[in-house]
């Protein structure tokens, strides 16, 4: 058992681990074929994993509901719109339209979900300004720069900015292009390094948390 | 309770309404202050400028409607402009809840001008695998989408003729709201099938994308509501983006002096309290 559940595993992952990060440099036809399969299988793979990720879903706030926890009214909310969608969307075949007419599915998604995702975002102006109004404080040296460079940057992004202080849109691109360029490459070379490190772990079969389960 | 101390802990109710009004009253009453074009989004525009009529133009719409208001008018200039310059447009999505936006889109702009699907543009949908499908797109682009998002099938259609994978894409640009978005279509397109690539973003994200603008990974970004107008204002159709501008503006404006108050009186109670 412990093979299967253990050995296995890590012996699949160091094999295509391996061959995966060699295929990049091979442009031999049967690596290329290799790699073609592979992306079939995990497109295919990805289709699952949306099916695996509704059917948590529906598990989890079915929990809720049966428990009565706390905002489990929500979940109940969550059950029926993904319900009557799932149900509109397969009567009308997935399509929003079907010979100019809008499905019942299309409405669902035209008049609810679109409005609904693009009220979430907008609010955001509103809590985001007040936030500031409560936290942008100039409390040290290093929150000070913070704050000067956030007003150039927000008066150069904008063209009331740039006719009130016609300097603030080139210094905004440079604060953009330049200072936070460099920080952000910084970042990312330091993030790309620790990916390959840990990619390494696991093919070598030293990081194995991805197993689960424990100790052996 | 000093007049410091009342003016922090104000109402946010009041700023809200400072906000919402800083919003509405631009829009109702526009005032059209000019839009400088930067070096990022003119690029972008100069690149399609100068294709042949007939290149392959791939359009990742990966975005849902949570970001519409910034790159919705984003993907309005740019197919507008494709369109224009008469290329083959290739669409799609990455993103499963954009796929019914992205198609109205194109529907929208296509019929505005006088373009045919599957002629002038495909549109191929949404395709579940995230990154993988942009791997399998490089590969074997029939592969990822074996038919388009009316059902069609892929192979056959006029607009990809001679278009097999991605290496046959002349210009390709990702709206992008997140992941995957403009940094998967470098890191697993770009790099190993080698066509040129081009970025739209929201405002949050255009930030973090300049590390890949400055070192050539993409030839041009269009970040946020501003970067629409820019493009609307190059392609002389102003639209949704340049009306939003003034909105955006004040709203700017009304959130810097809404902060410069907040440090005054911060200041002023720390002066006072010092002297206590």
């Amino acid at each position: 058992m412990i093979f299967l559940r253990r050995r296995l595993p890590l012996l699949i992952t160091m094999i295509t681990g391996l061959l995966f990060a060699g295929q990049y440099y091979v442009p031999h036809p049967a690596s290329e074929w290799l790699l073609t399969s592979a992306t079939k299988w995990l497109q295919i793979i990805g289709g699952f994993a949306l099916v695996l990720g509704v059917t948590s879903l529906f598990h989890q706030h079915a929990v809720k509901i049966r428990r009565q926890e706390a905002g489990w009214g929500y979940s109940l909310v969550l059950y029926a719109g993904m319900l009557v969608t799932i149900a509109v969307g397969l009567w009308a075949g997935g399509k929003e339209s079907l010979d100019g007419s809008m499905t019942a599915f299309g409405w669902i998604y035209s008049y609810m979900m679109v409005p609904l995702q693009g009220t979430m975002f907008a609010i955001l102006a509103f809590f985001i300004a007040s936030a500031a109004y409560r936290s942008f404080r100039a409390r040290s040296r290093e929150a000070a720069v913070l704050l000067i460079a956030a007003v150039i940057v927000m008066m150069g992004r904008v063209p009331l900015g740039e006719y009130l202080i016609p300097l603030s849109g080139d210094v905004s691109q440079w604060i953009l292009n330049v200072l936070n360029a460099s920080v952000r490459r910084a970042i990312l070379i330091g993030v790309s390094l620790g990916t390959i490190a840990l990619s390494l772990k696991i093919i070598f079969g030293v990081e194995r948390s991805y197993l689960g389960g424990g100790k052996e | 309770m000093t007049f410091s101390e009342r003016m922090l802990k104000i109402d946010r109710r009041i700023i809200f309404m400072v906000i919402g009004l800083c919003t509405l009253l631009p829009l109702l009453y526009p005032v059209g202050l000019p839009i400088k074009i930067s070096p990022e989004v003119r690029n972008v525009y100069e690149y399609i400028e100068s294709l042949p009529e007939r290149s392959v133009f791939l359009l990742s719409i990966d975005f849902d409607p949570a970001s519409k208001p910034e790159l919705h008018p984003q993907a309005i200039a740019l197919l507008r402009h494709a369109f224009r310059k008469n290329l083959r447009v290739v669409a799609m999505t990455l993103w499963v809840s954009g796929t019914g936006m992205a198609d109205q889109l194109m529907k929208q702009v296509s019929s505005e001008m006088g373009r045919e699907p599957g002629r002038d543009y495909v549109f191929l949908g949404w395709s579940p695998g995230g990154s993988a499908v942009i791997i399998n797109m490089g590969q074997d682009l029939y592969t990822a989408f074996p038919s388009d998002y009316e059902g069609k099938p892929t192979r056959g259609i006029p607009v990809l003729e001679g278009v097999h994978s991605l290496k046959d894409v002349t210009y390709a640009i990702s709206l992008g709201a997140g992941n995957p978005g403009v940094e998967a279509w470098y890191v697993y397109g770009k790099d190993k099938y080698k066509f040129e690539l081009g970025g739209g973003c929201t405002g949050v994200i255009a930030p973090g994308l300049y590390p890949l603008l400055r070192s050539g990974q993409i030839n041009g970004l269009i970040g946020g509501l501003r970067g629409a107008a820019e493009y609307e204002s190059l392609i002389e159709q102003k639209g949704r983006a340049v009306a939003g501008m003034d909105a955006q503006s004040a709203t700017h404006l009304a959130i810097i002096v809404l902060v410069a108050m907040c440090n005054l009186f911060y200041f002023s109670l720390r002066q006072q309290k010092g002297r206590g």
